[in-house]
């Protein structure tokens, strides 16, 4: 009964490696991009060290808004002129991490946002009375107190974005969820359906672990 | 106000005022205030909740930005600093909170060499400075502890360590004993005592527990509604009769003439202590 799998155990590797590529690609623009983001609107948000730039902040949560407005599918269609203007196409694995990029930055970036406010106030006050300037208080205090919560934050975007990744599937993305449409939906293989679902599975469980484990490793309060 | 001492000023407030809106749109905050504190003194902020007195701690190091007024630390008036250069003012200007405000992730030397760590200060300095700062308050055994393993007083021992690091010569006490025991307010009074005495840092200390004060200040000045509106000397701990200060201790229960050796029972001031 395993015979389309057994089949198609080299397909399984390749969509594996694509939705691998496509986690790497939009989890890497997240957490550099989106997580910058996040920290400055922090930053710049209400009795916040930077709360002078409160201009920025209302553009940036402005936009922040916007783009985790759009269900994802749309945005997978709405910036495809953008994917083939940087990437040449707007198929595969390589297209799909432009959108998945772009929904991912915002996301993290409203992730970090909160996650950073559950640093006490005081305690950043104390790094300002001591006369740390706003990079010193980013790096030595908000990243530091905060640190379990970001790993967490970091576990609930992979294991969103790997949902994500699958829906990509739908217009040719490649990967896991591609395989589940192409030969479990479209050609009703119901075990190929139920092998991809395991492997989804496997991988959400393993990062919640990871995540929880590594959180739990540096939370010393 | 005249000088206590013959070192001259070590804070002067001119005519610092703070208004914000608080919670159901009450102005609350400092109305234009003077504050002399000479150097080597202990002077105590005392008043009831609301009556601006951790604001007016608070403009010392310029935490709270005054609408108006000078606010001069060791002659130099911090609201026309740039902010490269009031960071460089506050590095000689030490705090301590009432809830300590401790780096939770961060080991007690860790804590403790942070503001020389900002300041960009030697390796070999920074262990020297943790490990004379931990003796001191007598915490060496705790280095490699986290503060979440440590009692109240222990996390207050701590702040004070990080706050006397940096050698500061002004140390801001912002109700540092209001979430500790009456005995644990009591040891870490002593410490503070003893940083005045031996290192002659000058303390500004806000407290509503008229037993810290008297047990602790040399001057204190008395704040209502945003006003100081007494200033007191204290001599060993004896209250003058006829100050308002010493109205407060009649009518809610304390004795306005003994110096109160032990002092610590709970008094009415200390009621607000109940909600922290």
């Amino acid at each position: 009964m395993f015979d389309n799998i057994i089949e198609l155990l080299p397909e399984i590797a390749k969509a594996i490696n694509e939705t691998l590529l496509m986690m790497a690609i939009c989890l890497t623009a997240a957490v550099l991009i989106g997580g910058s983001l996040g920290i400055v609107v922090f930053l710049t948000s209400r009795g916040q060290v930077l709360a002078r730039y409160r201009h920025f902040n209302l553009v940036a949560n402005a936009l922040i808004n916007v783009f985790r407005s759009f269900p994802f599918i749309i945005l997978l269609v709405a910036v495809s002129p953008f994917t083939r203007h940087i990437v040449g196409t707007s198929i595969g694995p390589l297209a799909a991490s432009v959108p998945l990029s772009l929904a991912a930055i915002f996301y993290f970036a409203r992730l970090i946002e909160q996650t950073l406010r559950d640093v006490p106030r005081g305690v950043i006050e104390a790094a300002e009375a001591m006369g740390a300037t706003p990079r010193q208080i980013v790096t030595q205090v908000l990243l530091v107190e905060a640190r379990s919560g970001l790993v967490l934050a970091m576990t609930v975007l992979a294991v969103s974005f790997l949902s994500y990744s699958a829906v990509a599937g739908v217009v040719g993305g490649g990967g896991i969820g591609d395989l589940a449409i192409r030969y479990g939906y479209y050609r009703f293989q119901t075990d190929v359906m139920i092998a991809t679902i395991v492997l989804l599975v496997i991988m959400v469980q393993g990062i919640q672990l990871l995540g929880q484990w590594l959180a739990r490793h540096v939370d010393k309060r | 106000m005249g000088t206590l001492s013959p070192f001259g000023t070590a804070i002067r407030l001119h005519g610092v005022s703070k208004r914000f809106a608080g919670i159901d749109g009450i102005e609350v905050g400092v109305e234009p205030t003077d504050l002399d504190v000479a150097q080597g003194e202990i002077h105590g902020i005392i008043g009831f909740s609301g009556a601006g007195k951790s604001t007016l701690l608070r403009l010392i190091n310029l935490l709270e930005q005054p609408d108006a007024g000078q606010v001069v630390v060791h002659g130099e008036d911090l609201t026309t600093l740039s902010p490269d250069r009031l960071r460089a003012a506050r590095r000689r200007i030490g705090m301590i909170f009432q809830h300590f405000n401790l780096l939770h992730n961060r080991s007690v030397a860790d804590n403790v060499a942070f503001p020389l760590r900002i300041a960009g200060e030697s390796a070999a300095r920074i262990r020297d400075r943790v490990d004379a700062c931990l003796a001191f308050v007598g915490l060496s055994d705790k280095a490699s502890a986290y503060p979440a393993q440590l009692s109240g007083g222990q996390k207050q021992r701590v702040a004070i360590a990080r706050a006397l690091a940096p050698e500061p010569h002004v140390l801001l006490a912002d109700e540092p004993t209001s979430a500790l025991d009456p005995r644990t307010t009591q040891s870490l009074l002593d410490v503070l005592a003893d940083v005045n005495r031996r290192f002659g840092v000058t303390i500004v200390l806000v407290s509503h527990e008229m037993s810290v004060v008297r047990r602790l200040c040399h001057r204190v000045s008395v704040m209502e509604a945003g006003r100081v509106i007494e200033r007191v000397s204290l001599d060993a701990g004896h209250i003058p009769p006829d100050s308002q200060l010493a109205r407060w201790l009649n009518e809610f229960g304390g004795g306005s003439e003994s110096a109160a050796p032990q002092g610590y029972a709970p008094h009415a001031l200390a009621r607000e202590a109940a909600h922290v």
